[in-house]
């Protein structure tokens, strides 16, 4: 193995991937941290002196409630996501081996299309004038038109569709794994299907459900298109007042500081997720 | 447990992911201008797609944004892999950190940290900067699906190459590229159409001068409904499925 | 072999097949706010193409001008009255060449040589219009609406349309209290906030980038409109009325200008002049509905659209009517904050 540190091919790709993301993560992320703390200048978007304000301006009640709001939207998205995807993850480690590729292939195929376009097409179905309502209607189930389109259910329904796989991939991976034998020890020793599914199961898939909230909730948070397109234009994520604060108000501080506190949520479910795998190797082990 | 209850579910759930598609794809057929109500077969939107130039433009910059963003990332990608397979190096940890930060972050803190970056150095946005990012966020995939592929080989073989006298660079080209040629597209593949879908970044870091066809859907659809975006809509799934399946079955060749 | 081509690839797309590429006139306008027949007949007569991207409100146009600044990025923009003023005073634009201007003269004395842009050192006038009430009439049932404040009525919850613009939005608001649509004082501003807040749960949606959309798409009855889209909408729904609120109407001039570092402010000045024909603005006036301020291009127009008050409104319609004007940052500012909550819609 020596010989190959005098590689001239190894210091090549070395200097390449790591000037790759010196340049392009690194860098941009310490940028961030540094317009954070700076002061919004009308002329040069950001200029010194050093402060705090933007911290204190988000933690002001009124953009708290915004946040807080956003968190709310993102949570609910993934409760749907998980309600949804853990039955599902669960139904197809029943299947064939043969068939959960195919099915699982089958779940893929829509995530490959443009996120927009699925977007608008549930427009299509949630419109007043849409199809779920010339569908309802007739069959004398309402008598008014719902008006779904515009309203927070619709953007919950939209971030739920695009991000259901990312919840669904990593609960059917942590199933795959779940031993059958583990199971029918727990029956051998008594344990009632109730008691199985909390005492064992659900223990062993907290992993992939973990990996799924982190994989869900915070994309969740960012996807400004979403109320836009579903929303009615409203704030309704932190991605719509990150996007403001950059694209229209141009109070870039305010957007950097916004934006830490969503990657300092994500390390915090990183954190989580870690420790709920530590934990589950040493009692396994 | 019943057998039949966990196959309705499934049947379920396929139902309500696939029928806002199939809306779509129906759709796109239509006559009808408003979109609600069907009033006859007709290919009037395919044909108004391909008239509006602007359109057509945006299209041709996007197959080329991603055929370059995804071609960069497998190279870059692909050698990050080997490197952090093969070498042992001081900061390794640090760029695996880096790597996962990347895959991790919402899409929306990337953006706008390559934003105040292009900015700072006085890059002009459109096709670089566009570029740039792209390879970015593809950069991550295209390591997990190589490493994975080098965990499962077995590492004598490189060694034999070595020791029967092989550099390191014709060691890596004749024996270790063959081995993750596989990943290496499947990769490729991901990349490509992480670029082609893609609006969070690209809002940013885009400029007048290299216009895309996501931020040209996006202006669309924030008009209203437009019959067109189904036929485009239609068209980009017909690709993407055409591209998938390619890659199944390079994927499944290859492990003949 | 392989290699070379590759290697080819990479470096046309990286110089962008830079040497034979015709002319090119990047314009940043509102979305739909050209007919397409204009900009192929542009094309047509001169050889340079257009690229047509667009914003849905001043702040993001301004915005984006601000971040591809040093880029010279856009050749041609169309800001409204007090972004004019805001964008001269801050340096951002680039004089207009008026001996390259054909048709300066046919333009209404009333709407150049105005107090944000003095002799026209910078701006052109395209289009004018107002911001007024949209009813969709064959939905709203009882008292007819005439003023801004009817759309705090109960009946109208859940179906009432904003546009996506924050000095449009808090010009309602302030008039409704009976102040001046552009005050600077923070609490007026507030009050407008409170009032606005109250507006809340009956809005259904905000939208710029076609507000006729939602009333013909049946999602709002009721709600802000601009004069032009009030008059393409009509055309497809009938029952879609343009009424003028008794508090008054906005009113607002959109002008092109130069950014400052255009690349090809050239091709910029011969599309102004292009449009400025008279025969070509009638044909924007009447196509998207606005009122064009050149004079000899009203003459062309045919008589139902002359004659049709959304666009062209009557002295009495304009009794009330307000101009927006630049408020200066630090209101900005303010309005940007009580912005973002109303948004917020908590």
């Amino acid at each position: 193995m020596h010989r190959v540190l005098q590689q001239p091919f190894k210091t090549a790709v070395l200097v390449l991937v790591w000037g790759w993301l010196l340049f392009l993560v690194l860098t941009p992320n310490l940028l961030v941290v540094g317009a954070s703390v700076m002061t919004r200048d009308p002329g040069t978007f950001i200029s010194l002196p050093l402060n705090l304000d933007a911290y204190r301006q988000l933690f002001d009640p009124l953009y708290l409630d915004v946040f807080l709001h956003s968190l709310y939207m993102a949570a609910m998205t993934t409760l749907v996501c998980l309600l949804i995807g853990y039955p599902f993850a669960w139904s197809l480690s029943k299947v064939g081996k043969q068939r959960q590729l195919l099915l699982i292939f089958l779940l893929i195929v829509p995530f490959w299309t443009n996120s927009l376009v699925r977007t608008y097409a549930l427009k299509l179905i949630l419109a007043t004038n849409g199809l779920l309502n010339s569908a309802l209607m007739p069959l004398g189930l309402i008598d008014e038109p719902l008006k779904l389109l515009y309203t927070e259910g619709a953007v919950i329904i939209g971030l739920v569709y695009l991000l259901l796989p990312f919840m669904i991939l990593p609960l059917y991976s942590v199933f795959e794994d779940l031993r059958q034998e583990l199971l029918l020890a727990s029956h051998d020793l008594g344990a009632g299907r109730l008691s199985t599914f909390i005492h064992v199961i659900v223990p062993l898939t907290l992993p992939g459900v973990l990996a799924g909230v982190m994989l869900v909730l915070l994309p969740a948070m960012g996807l400004f298109f979403v109320p836009d397109i579903l929303g009615g234009s409203r704030n309704l994520l932190v991605g719509n007042v990150i996007k403001n604060q950059f694209l229209d108000a141009r109070n870039w501080p305010f957007g950097a500081a916004a934006s830490i506190v969503l990657t300092v949520t994500m390390a915090f479910l990183m954190f989580a997720h870690r420790l709920s795998k530590r934990r589950l190797g040493e009692e396994g082990g | 447990m019943t057998r039949w209850l966990p196959r309705t579910y499934l049947a379920l759930v396929y139902l309500l992911v696939y029928l806002p598609i199939l809306v779509l794809v129906v759709f796109s057929f239509n006559e009808s201008r408003t979109g609600y109500s069907w009033e006859g077969l007709s290919l009037r939107w395919y044909e108004s797609l391909f008239n509006n130039r602007a359109m057509v433009g945006a299209m041709w910059n996007s197959l080329w944004l991603a055929l370059s963003a995804a071609t960069v990332s497998t190279v870059i990608g692909g050698l990050t892999a080997l490197a952090l397979h093969r070498y042992r190096f001081r900061g390794k940890k640090l760029l695996n950190g880096m790597l996962f930060v990347v895959m991790m972050s919402p899409e929306i803190v990337l953006a706008i940290s390559l934003l105040a970056l292009f900015l700072l150095v006085g890059l002009q946005l459109g096709y670089v900067s566009l570029l740039l990012a792209h390879v970015t966020f593809c950069l991550p995939f295209v390591v997990i699906t190589v490493m994975a592929r080098l965990s499962g080989f077995d590492d004598s073989l490189p060694e034999a190459a070595r020791d029967l006298g092989a550099s390191d660079f014709t060691m890596t080209r004749t024996v270790l590229i063959p081995v993750i040629m596989p990943a290496l597209l499947a990769g490729w593949l991901l990349g490509f159409t992480l670029s082609l879908d893609d609006v969070v970044v690209s809002t940013f870091v885009s400029g007048p001068s290299y216009e895309i066809l996501p931020l040209r859907i996006y202006s669309m659809v924030r008009v209203g409904l437009k019959p067109e975006v189904n036929a485009l809509g239609t068209l980009l799934l017909v690709f993407s499925l055409v591209m998938l399946m390619l890659s199944q079955w390079i994927l499944i060749r290859s492990k003949r | 072999m392989k290699k070379l081509v590759l290697a080819g690839l990479l470096a046309v797309g990286l110089t962008g097949c830079s040497s034979e590429e015709p002319q090119v006139l990047n314009l940043y306008n509102w979305s739909e706010y050209m007919p397409q027949t204009v900009l192929d007949r542009f094309t047509e007569e001169t050889g340079i193409a257009v690229v047509y991207t667009t914003y849905d409100s001043n702040e993001s146009m301004y915005a984006k001008l601000k971040l591809l600044d040093e880029s010279a990025a856009y050749d041609l923009a169309v800001p409204s009255t007090y972004y004019v003023s805001k964008m001269r005073q801050e340096d951002l634009l680039m004089p207009i060449d008026r001996g390259e201007i054909e048709g300066f003269d046919e333009l209404d004395p009333e709407l150049t040589n105005l107090d944000i842009d003095p002799d026209n050192q910078y701006s052109i006038p395209y289009l004018w219009g107002t911001t007024g009430l949209a009813v969709d009439t064959s939905d709203v049932e009882g008292e007819p609406v005439k003023a801004w404040s009817n759309l705090w009525d109960e009946r109208f919850e859940g179906r009432v349309m904003l546009t996506n613009d924050m000095r449009e939005v808090f010009h309602v608001g302030l008039l409704v209290l009976g102040y001046s649509g552009n005050s600077t004082d923070p609490e007026e501003i507030e009050a407008a906030y409170e009032k606005l807040a109250e507006l809340m749960p009956s809005v259904r949606t905000f939208n710029s980038d076609a507000p006729r959309m939602p009333y013909l798409e049946g999602e709002t009855d009721v709600g802000m409109i601009w004069n032009g889209e009030a008059v393409m909408g009509k055309e497809i729904m009938p029952s879609l009325e343009y009424v003028y609120p008794e508090e008054g109407i906005i009113a607002w001039l959109d002008s092109f200008v130069i950014p400052k570092n255009a690349k090809n402010p050239e091709a910029a000045h011969k599309f102004i002049s292009f449009v400025l024909q008279p025969e070509i603005s009638a044909l924007i006036s009447e196509e998207i509905g606005y009122a064009t301020p050149n004079l000899a291009a009203r003459e062309l127009l045919p008589e139902e659209v002359a004659n049709n008050r959304a666009s062209y409104p009557t002295a009495t319609d304009m009794i009330n009517a307000e101009f927006q004007a630049d408020i200066g940052d630090e209101a900005l500012q303010v309005y940007a904050k009580y912005w973002e909550m109303l948004k917020s819609g908590q």
